[in-house]
């Protein structure tokens, strides 16, 4: 009895929390990482930091070109170390309350006492906030820091939810275009304009995230696929799919103290054994691009003058000769273990090969991985940054004082010139000297990719990978 | 029975220290994991002190033993949600998962080791035994996603992944069913073929009773035993979580929140994983044992 019981008892309580069969057609968005939290003041993935632009809304915005623009605010810079802030626009939270000044000062105050967000380092300099009506909110700061307002782009959460505890982190309220709606096995969201649920599946594999594609089960995926799963799903005759050009910059980090790699002819040579218009030709998704600096050529701080390395096999083994170095040139290259990440390993250790460089790679799990690089234990990685707006990512990742943990500088490079250019804020000359000394290796933008069945529109693949599309997107007819 | 069972608790002891160990022993900590790369060493420090990080190790020791005695596992880093609540949805999952596979490998499995102990030699056994070599032989990343393109995409039967309905246990299990049954198969075949050579047999063949009888009443109790002991200990991995099964299928079980936690340094609830999935692989081992003893009477005298 007992026997007969068991399965179906234990199948009521696995698929509890399922979506029932009788709800309107949630639009299904199949993605490779589930968020994590959806606290603003607490997520750092990814896949949180999307869904929470859906659902918050910030005081600043970027536009196309990556410069700061009003979002839920204007602003002024009254001194050096004082801000003013003017909400411009009114704003109501799914609880239905106003946005107004205090919730603004709620929200930054609580980032500011907790004690294990990541992102309160970032506001340390902040001395004192203040609200001088319900619409205008002054930030003093202890510092001078020009570039204040760009870091604005927390989502602002109710002041009287701040106030009792409320657990944004699973049940998040902001005043966003979409409000969640359950967060079961999946997370739903629904859009506020039209009562459209997208709900969120999580689906590790990019084969298996294909197939549901394919099968109807999801209408839409996004990145992280293998280039021949992209080939594949353009020859499908009920899918779309898009491309477009990726703001997200592929690098080769560099321990430069490590043996050799101090020297900057031996750098150089890596960048001349890589040929990375051949790897975006035959490995990434189309609308890929060489990279030569962090930010692309479109941004207001980018250099367009600047020019990738040609692959020249010859001239690195020259350099290396040159640097002394007896030929083969053993170096470790370390990454994650990522199929693609691997397959482009094994790419980069093949075209090295002639220029007279034995590339070890190892492949480790993420967290061992990421652990190495954040403690400088590498000689070589390849990582890449995701959604950087700013030129500060310059002196973070490459100014002698930013040496982790104050600051990205992985490879631990010290540069005295580098320094005062960046000191400057001399864009121009601050990517230039990058260019010339190549602390990294930059290797390239990646396409941004999305594939959807042909009983929706209106969705549009952004540079930094944001799903704000889904604001707009919307079903063509009924599905059966 | 209590005795036996008392003898489990040195050996839970000890996974607990492992487990705790496992904290101490990687590289990094949780401080790390929660505040970045950028945050100044007085906030590390400072978070440490919160987390009770700065205590002495057998201090801490202490403290994650009262908690998991009051059933608290503590939280995760990743999504602060309490972890025995992640475990509670997790654990049926994988359960579910396990009794399923295992009823289609047994469904499978020991009819056909049967038949081709009985056929042995003819060409039923020869393509029994090419059929389960090649089931043993095919691993869980490439069966599953064949059978999702044949009974999902191709033939439109059953959902690729997820666990939006019944039917979605059933490539799941297949996938892990169908290795098992090869296993079962060629286990039932050997230990049959052996059985059938005992003298009992013969002598039962004597006494005049037919080959059914002699199959069903004297043969198969014997030849199923060994089986018992392999039946617990794939039970037992299948309930450690089916890791790569459980991923591909988004089937979420201890297994996939497992892998999860490692990839994104969630140590807590990696801790919490490793001890459920070793309690529970202990226990099922404590009771294919009593099992065992109870089935055979040969044992039962044995300490």
């Amino acid at each position: 009895m007992l026997g007969r019981l068991l399965p179906g008892v234990l199948l009521a309580w696995a698929l509890t929390g399922c979506q029932p069969s009788n709800e309107p057609r949630s639009l299904v968005f199949a993605v490779a990482q589930a968020p994590a939290n959806l606290d603003p003041r607490y997520a750092t993935d990814a896949a949180s930091e999307r869904i929470n632009r859906l659902i918050y809304q910030r005081l600043v915005e970027f536009d196309s070109r990556s410069r700061e623009v009003p979002g839920l605010a204007t602003w002024q810079m009254r001194d050096a170390t004082h801000y003013r802030f003017q909400l411009s626009q009114s704003a109501t939270f799914h609880d239905g309350q106003p946005l107004t000044a205090a919730d603004v000062k709620a929200t930054y105050d609580s980032l500011l006492q907790l004690k294990d967000s990541p992102h309160t380092a970032e506001f340390k300099h902040i001395q004192q906030i203040t609200t001088l009506d319900t619409n205008t909110i002054d930030f003093e700061l202890s510092r001078p820091d020009p570039h204040f307002a760009a870091r604005l782009m927390v989502g602002i959460l109710p002041a009287r939810l701040i106030a009792t505890g409320h657990d944004f982190g699973h049940a998040p309220v902001g005043s966003g275009p979409f409000k969640l709606d359950q967060w079961q096995s999946a997370l739903q969201l629904q859009r506020l304009s039209d009562g459209l649920n997208v709900r969120f599946d999580e689906v590790k594999d990019p084969n298996v995230r294909v197939l549901k594609l394919k099968r109807g089960e999801a209408d839409l995926i996004q990145g992280d696929l293998p280039p021949e799963l992209v080939k594949y799903l353009q020859k499908q005759p009920n899918i779309t799919v898009k491309t477009g050009v990726g703001a997200n910059y592929s690098y080769l980090g560099l321990n430069v103290q490590a043996d050799f790699l101090r020297d900057a002819r031996v750098r150089r040579a890596i960048a001349y054994a890589i040929d990375t218009q051949a790897i975006i030709d035959k490995v990434m998704v189309s609308h890929s691009r060489q990279a030569s600096a962090i930010l692309p050529p479109e941004h207001y701080a980018g250099n367009a003058a600047l020019q990738p390395y040609p692959y020249q096999p010859a001239l690195a083994r020259q350099l290396l000769q040159s640097a002394g170095i007896k030929l083969p040139l053993t170096l470790t290259y370390k990454t994650s273990t990522d199929p693609q990440r691997v397959r482009l390993a094994t790419i980069l250790q093949a075209q090295m090969q002639e220029a007279g460089i034995d590339l070890q790679i190892k492949s480790l799990d993420w967290g061992t991985f990421f652990a190495d690089v954040q403690k400088g234990n590498f000689q070589l990685y390849g990582l890449t940054w995701v959604g950087i707006k700013t030129p500060e990512i310059y002196s973070q990742v490459f100014a002698s004082n930013s040496l982790p943990p104050q600051g990205f500088n992985r490879g631990r490079y010290q540069d005295g010139v580098l320094d005062q250019l960046l000191e400057k804020e001399d864009w121009p000359a601050v990517t230039q000297r990058i260019h010339s000394q190549l602390p990294v290796i930059p290797l390239w933008y990646e396409g941004q990719f999305v594939a959807y069945r042909n009983t929706i529109a209106a969705y549009q693949p952004m540079p930094d990978g944001n799903l704000d599309g889904l604001a707009h997107v919307v079903f063509k007819a009924a599905k059966d | 029975m209590i005795k036996r069972f008392a003898t489990l608790l040195p050996v839970v002891f000890g996974v607990l220290c492992l487990t705790f160990a496992l904290l101490h022993l990687v590289p990094g900590d949780p401080v790390d994991v929660m505040l970045g790369e950028s945050a100044s060493a007085a906030d590390r420090t400072a978070l440490k002190a919160q987390l009770g990080l700065d205590q002495p190790v057998l201090v801490q020791f202490g403290q994650y033993v009262m908690h998991l005695l009051q059933g608290d596992f503590g939280t995760s880093i990743h999504t602060q949600t309490p972890i025995s609540q992640l475990l509670w949805q997790a654990y049926p999952a994988t359960l579910l998962l396990a009794v399923v596979a295992l009823a289609i490998g047994l469904s499978i499995g020991i009819p056909l080791g049967i038949w081709s102990a009985l056929k042995a030699g003819h060409w039923q056994d020869v393509m029994i035994t090419m059929l389960s070599i090649r089931l043993a032989a095919m691993p869980a990343f490439w069966l599953g996603p064949v059978l999702m393109l044949v009974f999902a995409v191709w033939l439109g039967w059953l959902p690729v992944s997820g666990m939006a309905n019944a039917a979605s246990i059933v490539l799941p299990a297949m996938t892990l069913g169908l290795g098992l049954s090869a296993i079962l198969t060629r286990m039932t075949r050997t230990s049959l073929l052996e059985v059938l050579n005992e003298d009992y047999i013969r002598t039962a063949r004597a006494k005049g009773l037919s080959e059914r009888q002699v199959l069903l009443k004297h043969a198969l109790r014997a030849a199923l035993l060994p089986l018992v002991t392999i039946v617990g200990l794939q039970m037992g991995s299948l309930l450690a979580g089916a890791v790569i099964t459980e991923t591909i299928f988004s089937w979420n079980g201890i297994g996939r929140l497992l892998v999860d936690s490692i990839e994104k340094r969630d140590y807590p609830v990696t801790q919490a994983c490793v001890l459920v999935v070793a309690f529970s692989y202990v226990l099922i081992n404590q009771v294919t044992d009593v099992v065992y003893r109870w089935l055979d009477p040969r044992t039962r005298g044995a300490a």
